[in-house]
């Protein structure tokens, strides 16, 4: 009893130590800004929170379909608008909320944008070790700020800038054989339901942007696989009984996809060329709301100008 | 479910020793094997069906075999000295029998789930060509986990009944969980019944010492696939997918770094698996000895995938070269050729058996089918070669067991496995002769060219000290130094310092996140 009382102090203090450690080397590694401020776990999970202070005029909420379609970098570069993809794979409502939540307390954006594709997602359905990775990752952030190592090993000034602001920034192209709208119908055979739970986190966030003078928008991407009739219906039914704005790529046709040429994955979501068209209309769309100002030339966005720059090296 | 990922080694893991060390030593056997078949379940669902059949079958043909030696053994005392060798083949053909129909059922299940479709599709072909109007239709389907890792372990025991090593056992939770231990069911290694059946159902309590001892091992492993293995896929990727847009030297590269990544994801895997293994108190066996350190093919083979080499040996090289035709053969070669070369003609015949098995093992695919006959071809050769070139060495005053000499046959052997391993890795036959056409019509050198196959000069650094350090560890290995024991002979604050030390490598230098793609299990499909 007296060894088994002993390894068990001994296995406490190892860990002890242990998280001590990878807390001091998070604080190397991690994003320089809001370490401090904000504390490990929320820069963890959340990278705008590494964003200067109220910079940010517009998130994007959702899942893959955000981050594949939507490049903050090309609105700026056309509206000097500053965006952010606040993105997450299979982005579940509650963490969405969560994103949210943790977002604003650094950034009064004017404008968030939620991929209506995430109200599908049943949160229960999420696999477990997806759960726990999601857990995993806000505990021990250098998970996934690890590689930031070999920022202290290059010349170039600007290695801790984050450059894609959410977007993940992908050229490959896996043409999709599917007619451009039938799709819609196609996936209609799919059955699909807005769970009451969603609908629960989606009235939290609704009366979190008013109480934050936020305006709130739905928004649905281009995608052959994951959108359909049904759920465009759904969708608009709930914006219009909340007297939300609600914009579907996939019904008004404007975007002109070309589903041969841009899209990486056979027409689920879009690649580069697909993004830098969903990204322009979303850039004229903000501008139409007239809530946003244009931040070129405004010293205070400085770093938008330098970051635009590499990002249009990396597009060579 | 990857053995690498942090739910299954620091979730699922911890959760299995607690409730296998709540139960009594007497329930803890049956405890694992519901554990082991719920994991099976997990990954395979109802496939579990044919795990459990082939555990049924090897349990019935053991006692039946054992069965009919009893009886054999009864009447030999009761028969006169002329009747006794009779007696003896009639016995012996009955316990043939039972072996051979318990084969046919194990192999049937694993020809149905992998080989089954290479069969129809090439039928299919020459059905085609002969211009005959029907086909075989190709059947879609999910082969269960491991079940070329099970199916040699389950044969390994009905043979080794048959050849009189081993008892049957009564006990069918204790044969049940030697079969379907779940650490060993992804990637082998395929151990012998009198390897691990016996301590998996002593039950032993997981101590702390065996926890945290077999914890270090999972790390070692996790440290190899992780630094090593998923950053080198970066390069096998690059190069693999698309060789036509680069040159010799860089399909040079990739071809030594999937050897590399292989052996670093396979051996990983396998330390995970003793890890585990050394958490409820069994040894299971080593799968890997510094493979690179062999000076020839042959020897490598003795090296890398250690139990599937032995499985071969015992179970096929012996029976076919011990066998009546064989021993016949080799009397009338070494007669006209000597002694060196004669045997050669027997084992020869063997060898080609094992290397054709050995490749199909590894594939249902022309291009695994010529990666085991090339090393066959390689042995066999190394052996033809043996005596000229000991006696050119001799002539030339070259001493074979210097340090110089060794090290260029290492290389030599190398370079062969890597070639061979060209032919494992490639989609198709075509594709590997096209990369090898490649890799010699189009070779040049630029330093820069490196740094075009996807990885930069800090992943280098990484890797180049990752090898370093798994070399000095094979070294320290192979002069018999046991890293593991000499490090929880240290004080309290080295050891900790080190295992620190560890974890924190793999968590900041492990090629894991964005921008990263880790290696699939490669094994974990046989």
């Amino acid at each position: 009893m007296r060894k088994c009382v002993k390894n068990a102090i001994k296995s406490i203090i190892f860990l002890l130590l242990f998280c001590i450690l990878v807390e001091g080397i998070s604080i190397i590694l991690l994003p320089f800004d809001k370490v401090k401020k904000y504390g490990i776990y929320k820069t963890s999970a959340y990278e705008i929170v590494a964003e200067k202070d109220n910079s940010i005029d517009a998130i994007f909420l959702g899942d893959s379909l955000v981050y594949s379609s939507i490049s903050p970098m090309e609105i700026w570069n056309s509206y000097g608008y500053t965006s952010y993809d606040c993105a997450q794979p299979a982005q579940i409502m509650p963490y969405a909320y969560d994103y949210l939540e943790a977002a604003i307390e650094s950034q009064h954006p004017k404008l968030v944008f939620i991929e209506a594709n995430i109200l599908f997602r049943d949160p229960e359905k999420l696999p477990l070790y997806k759960k726990v990775a999601y857990r995993i990752g806000n505990y021990i952030p250098i998970i996934k700020y690890h590689s930031n190592w070999k920022k202290y090993f290059t010349k170039d000034k600007n290695s801790w800038l984050n450059v894609d602001k959410g977007y993940i920034y992908i050229t490959g192209i896996k043409p999709s054989k599917k007619d451009k709208l039938n799709y819609m119908h196609d996936n209609d055979e799919l059955e699909v339901s807005i769970l009451p739970e969603n609908i629960e986190y989606f009235d939290n966030m609704i009366k979190l942007c008013e109480e934050n003078d936020i305006e709130l928008v739905l928004l649905a991407v281009p995608s052959q696989k994951s959108w359909s009739f049904t759920k465009y219906s759904m969708v608009k039914l709930l914006a219009d009984s909340k007297g939300l704005e609600f914009i579907d790529f996939n019904i008004d046709n404007d975007l002109d996809i070309d589903w041969a040429t841009e899209t990486k994955d056979k027409g689920n979501h879009l690649n580069y060329w697909g993004a830098v068209k969903v990204s322009a209309y979303l850039g004229e769309y903000m501008e139409k709301t007239g809530l946003l100002t244009d931040h070129r030339g405004d010293s205070e966005y400085k770093s938008w100008t330098t970051a635009y720059g590499i990002y249009k090296e990396k597009l060579k | 479910m990857s053995f690498f990922s942090p739910v299954f080694a620091f979730v699922f893991i911890p959760f299995v020793v607690i409730v296998y060390n709540l139960f009594p030593k007497k329930l803890r056997a049956a405890v694992l094997l519901a554990i082991s078949l719920l994991f099976f379940a997990f990954v395979s669902r109802w496939l579990i069906l044919y795990i459990i059949l082939s555990i049924i079958s090897i349990y019935l043909s053991g006692l039946g075999m054992q069965a009919i030696e009893k009886k054999k053994k009864e009447v030999l005392k009761t028969v006169e000295k002329d009747e006794k060798k009779a007696v003896k083949e009639s016995y012996k053909k009955k316990k043939k029998f039972v072996l051979v129909m318990c084969i046919i059922f194990n192999v049937a299940f694993l020809f149905m789930f992998k080989y089954f479709n290479f069969f129809a599709v090439n039928v299919n072909l020459l059905l085609e060509y002969f211009k005959v109007g029907r086909s075989i239709t190709i059947v879609k389907h999910l082969a269960p986990i491991g079940i070329s890792f099970y199916t040699l372990e389950a044969l390994s025991y009905v043979l080794d009944i048959y050849y009189g090593k081993i008892e049957a056992d009564k006990n069918i939770i204790r044969l049940a969980l030697y079969v379907a231990f779940f650490p060993q069911l992804l990637e082998g290694p395929i151990a012998r019944y009198q390897d691990t059946a016996e301590a998996l159902y002593e039950g032993k309590k997981v101590t702390f010492e065996s926890f945290t001892f077999g914890y270090q091992k999972i790390l070692y492993g996790f440290a190899k696939k992780l630094i090593i293995a998923d950053r080198l896929n970066i390069i096998v990727k690059e190069v693999f997918e698309d060789f036509n847009s680069y040159n010799g030297i860089s399909i040079f590269i990739s071809i030594v770094a999937y050897t590399i990544m292989l052996y670093m994801e396979f051996s990983g895997t396998i330390d995970i698996v003793i890890g585990i293994g050394e958490m409820f108190g069994v040894k299971v066996p080593e799968n890997f000895r510094q493979p690179f350190f062999a000076k020839n093919v042959s020897e490598f083979w003795t090296r890398w995938h250690i139990s599937l080499g032995l499985w071969f040996k015992d179970y096929i090289f012996y029976p076919v070269s011990l066998s009546k035709t064989m021993k016949n053969l080799t009397g009338k070669a070494k007669k006209k050729l000597g002694n060196h070369y004669g045997p050669l003609v027997s084992g020869s015949v063997a060898l080609l058996a094992v290397w054709l098995l050995n490749g199909l093992w590894h594939g249902a695919g022309w291009h695994y089918i010529f990666f085991g006959l090339y090393h066959f071809f390689m042995i066999l050769m190394g052996n033809i070669w043996e005596p000229s070139v000991a006696k050119a060495c001799e002539k030339m005053g070259i001493d074979r067991k210097k340090k110089g000499y060794r090290i260029f046959q290492s290389v030599k052997m190398s370079i062969l496995v890597f070639i061979g391993e060209l032919f494992f890795r490639a989609p198709s036959l075509a594709v590997a002769f096209a990369m090898l056409k490649r890799m010699f019509n189009a070779f040049s050198f630029r330093v820069g060219e490196l740094f075009e196959l996807g990885m930069d000069a800090r992943d280098y650094v990484v890797l180049v000290f990752g090898l370093i350090g798994i070399f000095i560890m094979g070294i320290l290995r192979e002069k018999g130094i046991d890293v593991r024991e000499n490090i929880s002979k240290k004080k309290l604050v080295t050891r900790w310092l080190i295992y620190y030390a560890l974890i924190l490598l793999i968590l900041i230098f492990g090629a894991y996140g964005q921008g990263y793609v880790p290696v699939d299990p490669i094994y974990a499909d046989f």
